[in-house]
């Protein structure tokens, strides 16, 4: 089985984003996992701690700021980094994501250049 | 193609499907902000995703899209149908867009300036000072949470978590088995799973093969583990089946836009009503239905329901319902389409029938409302006056019902003026497999679905010994071979000579045949066949296309042996056969309860006359005594009756219309009389009526088909149709005790009689006015019947009898009757229209005790009282 700090969990309602980023994340040695909103991501991370998470914004049933408060105020000091994607229409979503204890935030849409420089800056890579 | 690209268009065409569910809502309910985010989101998403793959116009369009919605969502804009229609407009152009995509891999040339300044229109136009506008972004907070998922319908893509790689553009979303995470499901190719199904069927087939061999050979050692394999293979054909399933709702995701566009179109306010979305079917037999519900609900809306002032005027509530209606009832699945509208116009169908010449007025006469709007279904028919952008598209009912039958399936239709209509389809869950029953002629075994058999029922001719009565009888009418099963005449085919097989003389020559009675359409065929196997489950396999022009057959199939048998098709036997009138219910079954089609070859006199109507009427001019015209001064007008003085006493005088009009100079009067000297009962009563037309000699082909007191029923009297007027109503009319026989109520004493006579209309004249003479009347329909009656011992008195019946005829009755057995003795008077002096030389010849003519009642009655007097005599002698 992967080693748990290569998982990255995706959580995007999008298929398409999804199967974007575990194209460019697999090609980096990442084992992907899917979630395709907020509520599934957080019943995934009850299961297994993912080694990063890479956050939609805007998802049905629960998004992707309630679930970041949620997996902060639920899991203890060791917490996987928070990637938080967002388009500019959104951009004051920005601020609030970071507030809640996101590390790095990835405008949409991303390509595999983007990923790989923000997945660097925050040590994943 | 790019596997991204179509994960894209799939995706896509997902969300795109819901948008349109939901701005229709969000129209429906502007303060709904749980749709209101799922739209955003929605149009959110198609845009962001854009950008992945570098989709500029398609990004734009939907850019400017998601603005508007972002200002409704934030508060500054209300939700108006303006709103919502340019939304709507921007969403179409993104469908074609996606579709152009789809077929060349790019987007397509052009641009959409002005959608889009429309769309930037309606973003600014209705925004309150720009202070207020785009910096003024409210919190996130203001938006409502996007809690719950699709509340109303089961939308297909609720997105599921991909575990796997999803293959094809049009996978589909299949649950797995119930596993520990119900929200684990896996995107297969729907070629996967069609592969899967031809294998699983291949499976069923094999261990078919198995347990038939099984059964041959005793061999206990491998029956546990092929029950278990048994076993297996019916839950593998379950759960294989069950992957195939899709709920109806994806069928129905596009009605609630239709409805609201076609809202607009025709000015009308309709409320689309879906129950049952979640009613899963096999996704083969859900592809097909797609376009005849898209149809029908178009239909519903076009010509069902009315303007909102139509509906105000009627009474009704402006807005008028679409109700879709899905459910379970045994292996298939019904689907109703109703409107609460105003009803299918009988008349204009009647007229657009007889101006397209899809029937006669004669032919339309006999039918009950139901079976002419039936017409509907047939091809070429519309009968919006003017053929509207609607539904006028080239497809009609007739398509919708050719593609229901060719997935098995069945429509129905239910009417009412003023209330609405209901369509009902009922179809096969599954296509794949169904249940069918194998049946053997002319030495080769056949499958019938089990879908449209409706009984099997063994019947000979009458004059096969032991048919019992009321078995069903195989019968000739007219050279046509047909069952006569209770009270109803089913067209005959006998499926050997039909498929040109040679008949088996053995089988032929055995008096009781085996009929599978087949639901066609609205009414019944009976399908003659050797022999009757079992019903089995098999596996449809397409007709290959050498055959596919013999529409008789609907696929083949193998079974457990190892043949290869054809499928049978009721719908294409009927039309092989030119039954196929009765497919659209005019078949001699097709009215089940209203009333008994009695035909009759007899000649008869019949008085043609108006009366209440230009409409001609008709009466047996047997019954009629003498014509009259009596002028107006001769008329009394009593306190209760009109009468007038005739031949030295008083005749009350009945007005056919219901009111008599006096200012006329003179009355026109048809006398019916009961003059019996003999019992001194001589009384007359007179009919008034506008016009005699003529006295015509008629072959009567009689529908007994009326609830109009008065009226017996229809007949085609020189090419028109025709009502015949029920002459016993009207004595009643004037003496309420005419048929107790005057004071004499008891001639017949409760004589026990019998009436052998196959035209049902002579049955209905004769028994009520025997009956009324005070005999104790039983009537049946074929010679078989009475002997069979003469085999049970039944006793009678006498004997009516007509003398042109099929299969057995009065000559050869009377004549069975004298050779021998209980009734060898009893009086038979023959009753018929011709009475030659030949004729009557050879009914005594053969039996017979009386002749006399039909609709001479009181002939009738003094030849009975007549005999009746003998046969006592003869009896005290002896």
């Amino acid at each position: 089985m992967t080693e748990q700090s290569r998982v990255c969990l995706v959580v995007d309602d999008s298929r398409l984003v999804r199967k974007v980023a575990r194209r460019i994340l697999e090609s980096r040695g990442f084992a992907v996992e899917e979630a395709e909103d907020g509520k599934v991501a957080l019943d995934a991370c009850q299961r297994r701690l993912p080694g990063c998470v890479l956050l939609d914004w805007n998802m049905p049933v629960m998004n992707g700021i309630e679930f970041l408060k949620a997996l902060r105020s639920q899991f203890g000091p060791e917490q996987p980094p928070v990637l938080f994607c967002t388009t500019e229409n959104d951009i004051s979503f920005i601020e609030q994501a970071i507030e809640h204890g996101a590390q790095e935030f990835i405008m949409k849409p991303f390509d595999e250049e983007i990923l790989v420089s923000k997945f660097t800056q925050v040590g994943l890579l | 193609m790019d596997d991204l690209l179509a994960e894209f268009l799939t995706e896509t065409n997902e969300n795109l499907a819901d948008l349109d569910v939901a701005l229709v809502r969000l129209e429906r309910n502007p303060d709904d902000g749980e749709t209101l985010s799922l739209i955003f989101r929605l149009v959110h998403t198609i845009k962001g995703t854009c950008g992945f793959l570098g989709l500029p116009r398609l990004e734009k369009v939907a850019h400017a899209a998601e603005n508007v919605l972002g200002r409704v969502r934030d508060g500054v804009l209300g939700v108006t149908p303006d709103l919502i229609s340019t939304v709507l407009a921007a969403i179409d152009q993104i469908k074609f867009i996606v579709a152009e995509l789809g077929k060349t891999g790019a987007e397509p040339g052009g641009d959409d300036a002005a959608l889009i300044l429309r769309l930037d229109a309606v973003s600014n136009g209705h925004a309150p000072p720009p202070a207020a506008a785009p910096a003024a972004a409210p919190p996130p907070a203001v938006a409502p949470p996007p809690a719950a998922v699709l509340p109303v319908l089961p939308a297909a893509a609720a997105a599921p978590v991909a575990a796997a790689a999803a293959e094809p553009p049009r996978a589909t979303p299949e649950a797995a088995a119930e596993a520990p995470q119900s929200n684990q499901t896996i995107r297969l190719g729907v070629d996967v799973l069609e592969d899967l199904m031809t294998l699983v069927s291949e499976l069923v087939l094999t261990r078919n093969q198995l347990l038939q061999l099984a059964r041959s050979r005793e061999s206990a050692a491998f029956s546990v583990p092929l029950q278990r394999l048994s076993h297996i293979t019916t839950d593998l054909q379950e759960g294989v089946m069950k992957t195939r399933m899709q709920p109806i709702g994806n069928a129905w995701g596009k009605l609630p836009r239709l409805v609201r566009d076609l809202t607009l179109e025709l000015d009308k306010r309709i409320e689309l009503v879906m129950h049952g979305a979640e009613t899963e079917l096999d996704r083969q037999v859900l592809e097909l239905i797609k376009d005849p519900l898209t149809h029908m609900v178009r239909n519903s809306a076009d010509h069902g329901l009315e303007t909102p002032a139509e509906r105000r005027a009627a009474g009704k509530a402006e807005t008028g319902h679409i109700t879709l209606n899905a459910f379970h009832e045994g292996g298939h699945i019904v689907i109703e389409v109703g409107d609460d509208g105003r009803g299918l116009p009988v008349d204009k169908i009647r007229s657009k029938i007889i101006s397209k010449g899809l029937a006669t007025e004669a032919e339309l006469v006999g039918m009950t409302d139901n079976q002419i709007l039936r017409f509907i279904f047939r091809p070429g028919f519309s009968t919006a006056a003017t053929i509207t952008a609607v539904s006028g598209r080239g497809v009609g009912m007739d398509v919708v019902k050719t593609n229901v039958e060719r997935i098995g399936g069945t429509i129905e239709l239910a009417s009412t003026a003023g209330q609405g209509t209901i369509f009902t389809i009922k179809i096969p869950l599954t296509l794949a497999i169904v249940s069918a029953l194998i049946v053997e002629a002319g030495g080769e075994r056949f499958a019938i679905p089990q879908l449209s058999v409706v009984e099997l029922v063994r019947a000979g001719t009458e004059a096969s010994a032991g048919a019992q009565a009321g078995e069903p009888v195989l019968q000739m009418i007219n050279d046509t071979p047909v069952l006569r099963l209770r009270d109803r005449l089913l067209p005959l085919v006998n499926l050997a000579d039909l498929l040109r097989l040679g008949t088996d003389p053995a089988r032929a020559a055995e008096p009781r045949r085996h009929i599978v009675v087949a639901q066609v359409g609205a009414s019944l065929l009976g399908i003659v066949v050797d022999r009757v196997f079992d019903t089995e489950e098999i596996v449809v396999k397409p007709v290959a296309p050498i055959m596919r022009h013999v529409t008789m057959f609907s696929g083949n199939t193998i079974l457990g042996d190892g043949s290869v048998i054809m499928i049978l098709d009721p719908n294409g036997i009927a039309r092989a056969t030119g039954i196929a009138g009765s497919a659209d219910g005019r078949g001699a079954g097709g009215r089940p309860a209203a009333g008994k089609a009695g035909r009759s070859d007899e000649r008869a006199a019949m008085l043609l006359f108006r009366a209440g109507g230009t409409e001609p009427k008709v009466v047996p001019l047997g019954l009629v005594a003498r014509l009259e015209e009596i002028a107006a001064d001769q008329i009394e007008v009593g306190a209760d009756q009109v009468v007038t003085q005739y031949r030295g006493r008083l005749m009350p005088l009945i007005a056919m219309s219901g009111e008599l009009d006096l200012t006329r100079p003179r009355q026109i009067v048809l006398v019916f009389a009961d003059t019996e000297r003999r019992l001194g009962h001589d009384r007359c009563m007179g009919l008034v009526v506008d016009e005699i037309i003529d006295v015509v000699e008629e072959t009567l082909a009689i529908q007994l088909a009326t609830n109009r007191p008065g009226i017996l029923g229809k007949a085609v009297i020189a090419g028109k149709a025709t009502d015949i007027i029920d002459a016993g109503y009207w004595l009643t009319r004037a003496f309420a005790d005419w048929f107790d026989g005057g004071g004499d109520a008891s001639q017949g004493n409760g004589t026990r009689l019998l009436i052998v006579e196959d035209s049902a209309f002579f049955r209905q004249m004769l028994v009520p006015s025997l009956v009324a003479a005070g005999f104790d009347v039983t009537a049946v329909g074929s010679a078989a019947e009475a002997l069979a009656l003469a085999d049970a011992g039944v006793p009678f008195s006498a004997i009516v009898s007509d003398i042109e019946m099929p299969d057995m005829d009065g000559l050869a009755f009377v004549a069975r009757l004298r050779a021998g057995g209980p009734w060898q003795e009893l009086p038979v008077i023959a009753l018929t229209g011709m009475t030659s002096p030949a004729q009557i030389e050879a009914g005594r010849a053969a039996g017979f005790t009386d002749y006399v003519r039909k609709f001479e009642r009181e002939a009738l009655l003094a030849s009975l009282r007549q005999c009746l007097t003998i046969s006592a005599e003869h009896r005290l002698h002896a």
